[in-house]
């Protein structure tokens, strides 16, 4: 019945031992609460089941086993998320709010800015993923499997 | 017969045997670079395939199954570093002969036992789906109900760190499933209003989330590891002596890897587990296993190919995944309007014995391309990170794009991207989720139905006596794996 860990990230893995259960019960808790907004559909209509019995039926399940996961014993090291990872979501955020200026710009920028953060400075290696590849797959996308990206900025330049 | 033929046939055309090389080829790539799996190759590509014929893209996923599953050797031999989950054990032979200087010879083996184990499974595949298929118009359903429980309770030995996880996992994926309008009564369920989601959370983009996103975001986790690589000179078939030791170890592991293959939701991960330790429980030499056994590596590498073949079978006849990536190819049929189950054999069976035909095919042909381009594939290690995730991001992102040319698919790819990194952070299975969300809409569909034919009254499902063996046989699955641990403890 214990979380042992020998790693310097003890004080996580306890908050996590029962954080993420009830996170799980919170979010099943929200769910079901939406089921109950389902639609009922007549008695003559209703072909076995109730739209919201089976979502309803999985929640109780997912909550049940979560009320299990802080008694299992497991032992678990778990260091730290690594700031390039943050880092990495950030320019997921970034590419995100790109894409509403040009979907292929969004894409060229977060290759490069990815490549760079990750400890790429080599010139080449940078046009690479930044210029050509985004360029190869759109050319490939729209000529091959007449495929168009979403109209922005530069697209709309070749869309006309 | 005449189908078999005529799956031959349809084989005969140049363009398609073209595009299965280029799949063999691409899927040996995938393999071959740490990080990439069968699984996630087959999910990234599984987009490109949609402008496609039927046949050309499932062969095409099939062949970059098979091949990036023998590939992931190439890694676990020069490197370390297993290319594919189910090329693990492979490591642990494979490293200690290529530090002695014979990674040549190690890779010859494991080229030919993945062959051999390869070819193997297809032929079951191509004798067992039929007959399991045939099998399978027996059921109502009630049993079909029963058995995708089954497969779903089989996730519970899928997860790397509890059964609980993996179960939750799955539920989490069949929860998934329920988004979108309710096929039996048209109600809308958990879609806020949002027109885009009526017609449910797509496969293919949460499987680019959870295999392709979620990976690049563990990879920015590991930028400091560095691998220290062997050289190949070059590849060698195994000696007349190797072959001696190793004939009896490559039939049983097999053997065993079809087994592990068809049933529900196992992989070539615990096949090639499974086959290994055989290998080492029925060697003459059980101590030189871990320090550079030839036999270590034949065990390995004959089961983890021949579950290829073995998962593909209930894919295929009963529309229940057999592994990770027959779940994604499952994803990738149903994307192309097919119908996997017992009907696809009658209706469909040019399509179903030309993918058995491309199997056989891209078995002979990784093969060749292994003996011949392995010192080439080896190089593929070497592309920085800093390159390669790049590149898996943006073919993610316009994979996920360009299959209803939808925006909302890339945002639920990078969503399921960020739930997938943290599902496997705190140790819960995303392959679970993912074949979550594929036999989900099956499970209500069958459990509706068997209400409407019971009149209401579930329990009556237990009283159908293939229904009760499906069930019996989920108590087993979910119960089994602890009442292992009790006896063992027990025992000692």
């Amino acid at each position: 019945m214990t979380v042992q860990s020998n790693g310097s990230d003890t004080g996580s893995l306890n908050t996590s031992r029962w954080l993420i259960p009830g996170l799980i019960i919170l979010f099943c808790l929200v769910a079901f609460y939406f089921t109950t907004q389902f639609d009922q559909v007549p008695e003559i209509l209703k072909r076995g089941i109730q739209p919201s019995d089976f979502p309803q039926l999985i929640l109780l399940l997912l909550t049940g086993l979560a009320c299990l996961l802080p008694f299992e014993n497991i032992q678990q090291n778990r260091a730290a998320i690594p700031p390039s990872v943050f880092i990495s979501l950030t320019l997921m955020i970034i590419f995100v709010l790109l894409t509403h200026l040009d979907f292929f710009i969004a894409l060229g920028c977060f290759g490069g800015l990815l490549s760079f953060s990750w400890g790429e400075r080599r010139l080449g290696a940078l046009c690479l993923v930044t210029l050509l590849l985004p360029t190869f797959v759109f050319f490939l996308f729209d000529l091959v499997f007449e495929v168009r990206f979403p109209r922005g900025l530069l697209t709309n330049l070749w869309y006309g | 017969m005449e189908a078999i033929f005529s799956g031959l046939w349809a084989l005969a055309d140049p363009m398609l045997l073209f595009l299965i090389l280029l799949a063999t080829l691409g899927g040996i790539l995938v393999g071959a670079l740490p990080g990439l799996n069968a699984t996630n190759g087959v999910a990234l590509l599984l987009p490109f395939t949609i402008t496609m014929e039927p046949i050309a893209a499932i062969a095409v996923l099939t062949s970059i199954y098979c091949a990036a599953t023998f590939a992931g050797a190439v890694t676990a031999i020069l490197i370390n570093t297993p290319g594919t989950s189910a090329s693990a054990t492979t490591c642990l032979d494979g490293y200690p002969l290529a530090q002695r200087g014979e990674a040549g010879r190690a890779l010859g083996m494991a080229a030919v036992s993945s062959t051999i184990g390869g070819i193997i499974s297809v032929l079951c595949l191509m004798a067992a789906a039929p007959l399991l298929a045939g099998a399978a118009y027996k059921f109502a359903p009630p049993e079909y109900f029963a058995l995708t429980v089954f497969g779903l309770s089989m996730l519970a030995s899928i997860g790397e760190a509890s059964s609980i996880k993996s179960i939750m996992s799955g539920a989490f994926g069949v929860l998934l499933a329920t988004v979108g309008i309710d096929l039996l009564t048209t109600v809308e369920r958990f879609t806020f209003g949002m027109n885009e989601l009526t017609e449910g959370i797509g496969f293919v983009p949460v499987m680019i989330g959870v295999f392709g996103i979620a990976e690049l975001l563990a990879q920015a986790g590991q930028l400091g590891i560095v691998r220290e690589r062997i050289t190949l000179r070059a590849i060698q078939l195994p000696s007349k002596a190797d072959y001696k030791k190793t004939w009896k170890t490559i039939l049983r592991s097999s053997g065993i890897g079809t087994f592990i293959g068809i049933l529900p939701a196992e992989g070539a991960t615990i096949a090639s587990m499974i086959g290994y330790n055989e290998a080492k429980r029925w060697s003459e030499t059980p101590e030189e296993f871990g320090k550079g056994s030839i036999e270590g590596i034949a065990g390995s590498e004959a089961a983890n190919n021949s579950a290829t073949g073995g998962a593909m079978v209930p894919t295929l006849a009963l529309g229940i995944p057999g592994s990770p990536t027959a779940a994604v190819i499952l994803a990738g049929l149903m994307v192309h309007g097919l119908r996997p189950g017992p009907t696809m054999f009658t209706e469909q069976s040019t399509f179903v014995f030309a993918i058995f035909w491309s199997m056989l095919l891209v078995n002979v042909l990784f093969f060749f391309i292994g003996l011949y381009g392995a010192r080439i594939f080896a190089r593929a290690t070497l592309i920085p990170l800093t390159i390669l995730w790049p590149m898996v991001f943006l073919f993610s992102i316009v994979g996920a794009y360009a299959l209803d040319q939808s925006m909302i698919d890339v945002w639920i790819a990078l969503i399921f991207g960020v739930i997938g990194y943290l599902m496997r952070r705190y140790g819960f299975s995303v392959v679970s989720l993912a074949i979550g969300l594929i036999l989900g809409g099956m499970l209500e569909k069958r459990l509706g139905q068997s209400m409407v034919m019971l009149d209401e009254q579930w329990w009556l499902i237990a009283t159908r006596p293939l229904s009760l063996f499906f069930l019996v046989l989920t108590v087993l699955a979910l119960a089994g794996p602890a009442l292992l641990k009790k006896i063992k403890k027990f025992k000692s």
